[in-house]
């Protein structure tokens, strides 16, 4: 880790901490009021102190963005899967991923939602899938065709040949009634009316 | 550095860095398979208010004099994504150097959605 990066947790932790040590002190009446009294009124008084504090703020603000942008652009370095080619170096977003697999709902009908969730680790490729059905289809048989048919896509259009773990989550069926019902909803929730469209070229 | 300058006997010739860029855009949606070029923060700002800016294409100059250069893209779907990348990669190269001359260190592409065609 890096010299700044250490001094920037430490320095983070102590701010914390101390401004948690100075509300448990309020809250148990450990620091007097006439000392914060005090001590605001001789800040309002010096105007030396009044700059020191001021500057002070905007340093922290400084510190604090550049400590965000940090953690950020970590976090932003890890949402990729990377690879090599000649001319340089190719990052592909996991939420580029996430788009592809979306898009095999329409390949196997009885999907109604997929929602993925693609985690890059050092095993391997890790799939999270969410899904909807539309009917009562045979449940071991469609997850494995969509496991399958998943892994395969990722393999085609990645060419990655890291491992892939794909897991399933079967949050809800829709049966045919509640369909029907729905939209027998909508439909009362959005009354035509009437002379509507009149007036309208 | 803003620009990449060179010397013939008449002056100085400067390429500036959105120059870079707008060739290495131009050069990657040749490609069959790109959808369109991505979009940081700014770039997106600045289309919004209708300003065209290449600014998530990301060009640097090293101290030799060679070029580095950050491109995010948008896949089409159905096509393979490293055989695109490289054919972006190469075109990118291959435009640069025949445009410019400059000498081209590394062309890093980042994936950052797929979309349909």
């Amino acid at each position: 880790m890096k010299f700044f990066t250490v001094l920037g947790i430490v320095f983070y932790s102590t701010i914390i901490i101390l401004v948690g040590l100075s509300m448990i002190g309020l809250s148990l009446s450990l620091i007097p009021m006439q000392n914060i009294n005090n001590l605001l009124a001789y800040l309002q008084n010096s105007a030396n102190l009044k700059i020191i504090f001021g500057l002070s703020g905007f340093l922290l603000i400084l510190i604090s963005f550049s400590f965000a942008q940090l953690i950020l652009g970590k976090f932003q370095r890890e949402k990729t899967i990377a690879f090599s080619t000649a001319s340089g170096e190719v990052t592909v977003a996991l939420s580029a991923v996430e788009d592809l697999i979306k898009r095999l709902t329409g390949i196997i009908a009885e999907i109604k939602e997929l929602r993925p969730n693609v985690i890059a680790s050092k095993k391997g490729i890790e799939v999270d899938l969410r899904v909807i059905l539309k009917s009562e289809a045979n449940i071991p048989e469609l997850t494995s065709r969509l496991q399958e048919i998943t892994r395969s896509k990722i393999q085609e259009v990645l060419g990655l040949e890291e491992q892939i773990f794909i897991r399933i989550h079967i949050a809800k069926i829709i049966t045919p009634e509640e369909k029907e019902r729905k939209k027998k909803d909508n439909e009362r929730e959005d009354p035509a009316v009437p002379y509507s469209g009149f007036g309208r070229i | 550095m803003h620009n990449e300058e060179s010397r013939t006997d008449l002056g100085n010739i400067r390429i500036h860095k959105n120059v870079i860029a707008s060739i290495a855009s131009l050069a990657a949606i040749e490609i069959e398979g790109v959808k369109r070029v991505g979009q940081d923060l700014k770039s997106g700002l600045m289309e919004f208010i209708g300003k065209k800016s290449f600014s998530a294409i990301k060009v640097e100059f090293d101290k030799n004099g060679e070029v580095k250069v950050e491109i995010p893209l948008i896949i089409k779907y159905g096509y393979n994504i490293p055989e695109v990348a490289a054919k972006v990669q190469e075109n990118i190269r291959n435009n640069l150097e025949k445009m410019t001359n400059l000498l081209i260190k590394d062309i890093n592409v980042n994936i950052q959605a797929i979309e349909k065609g």
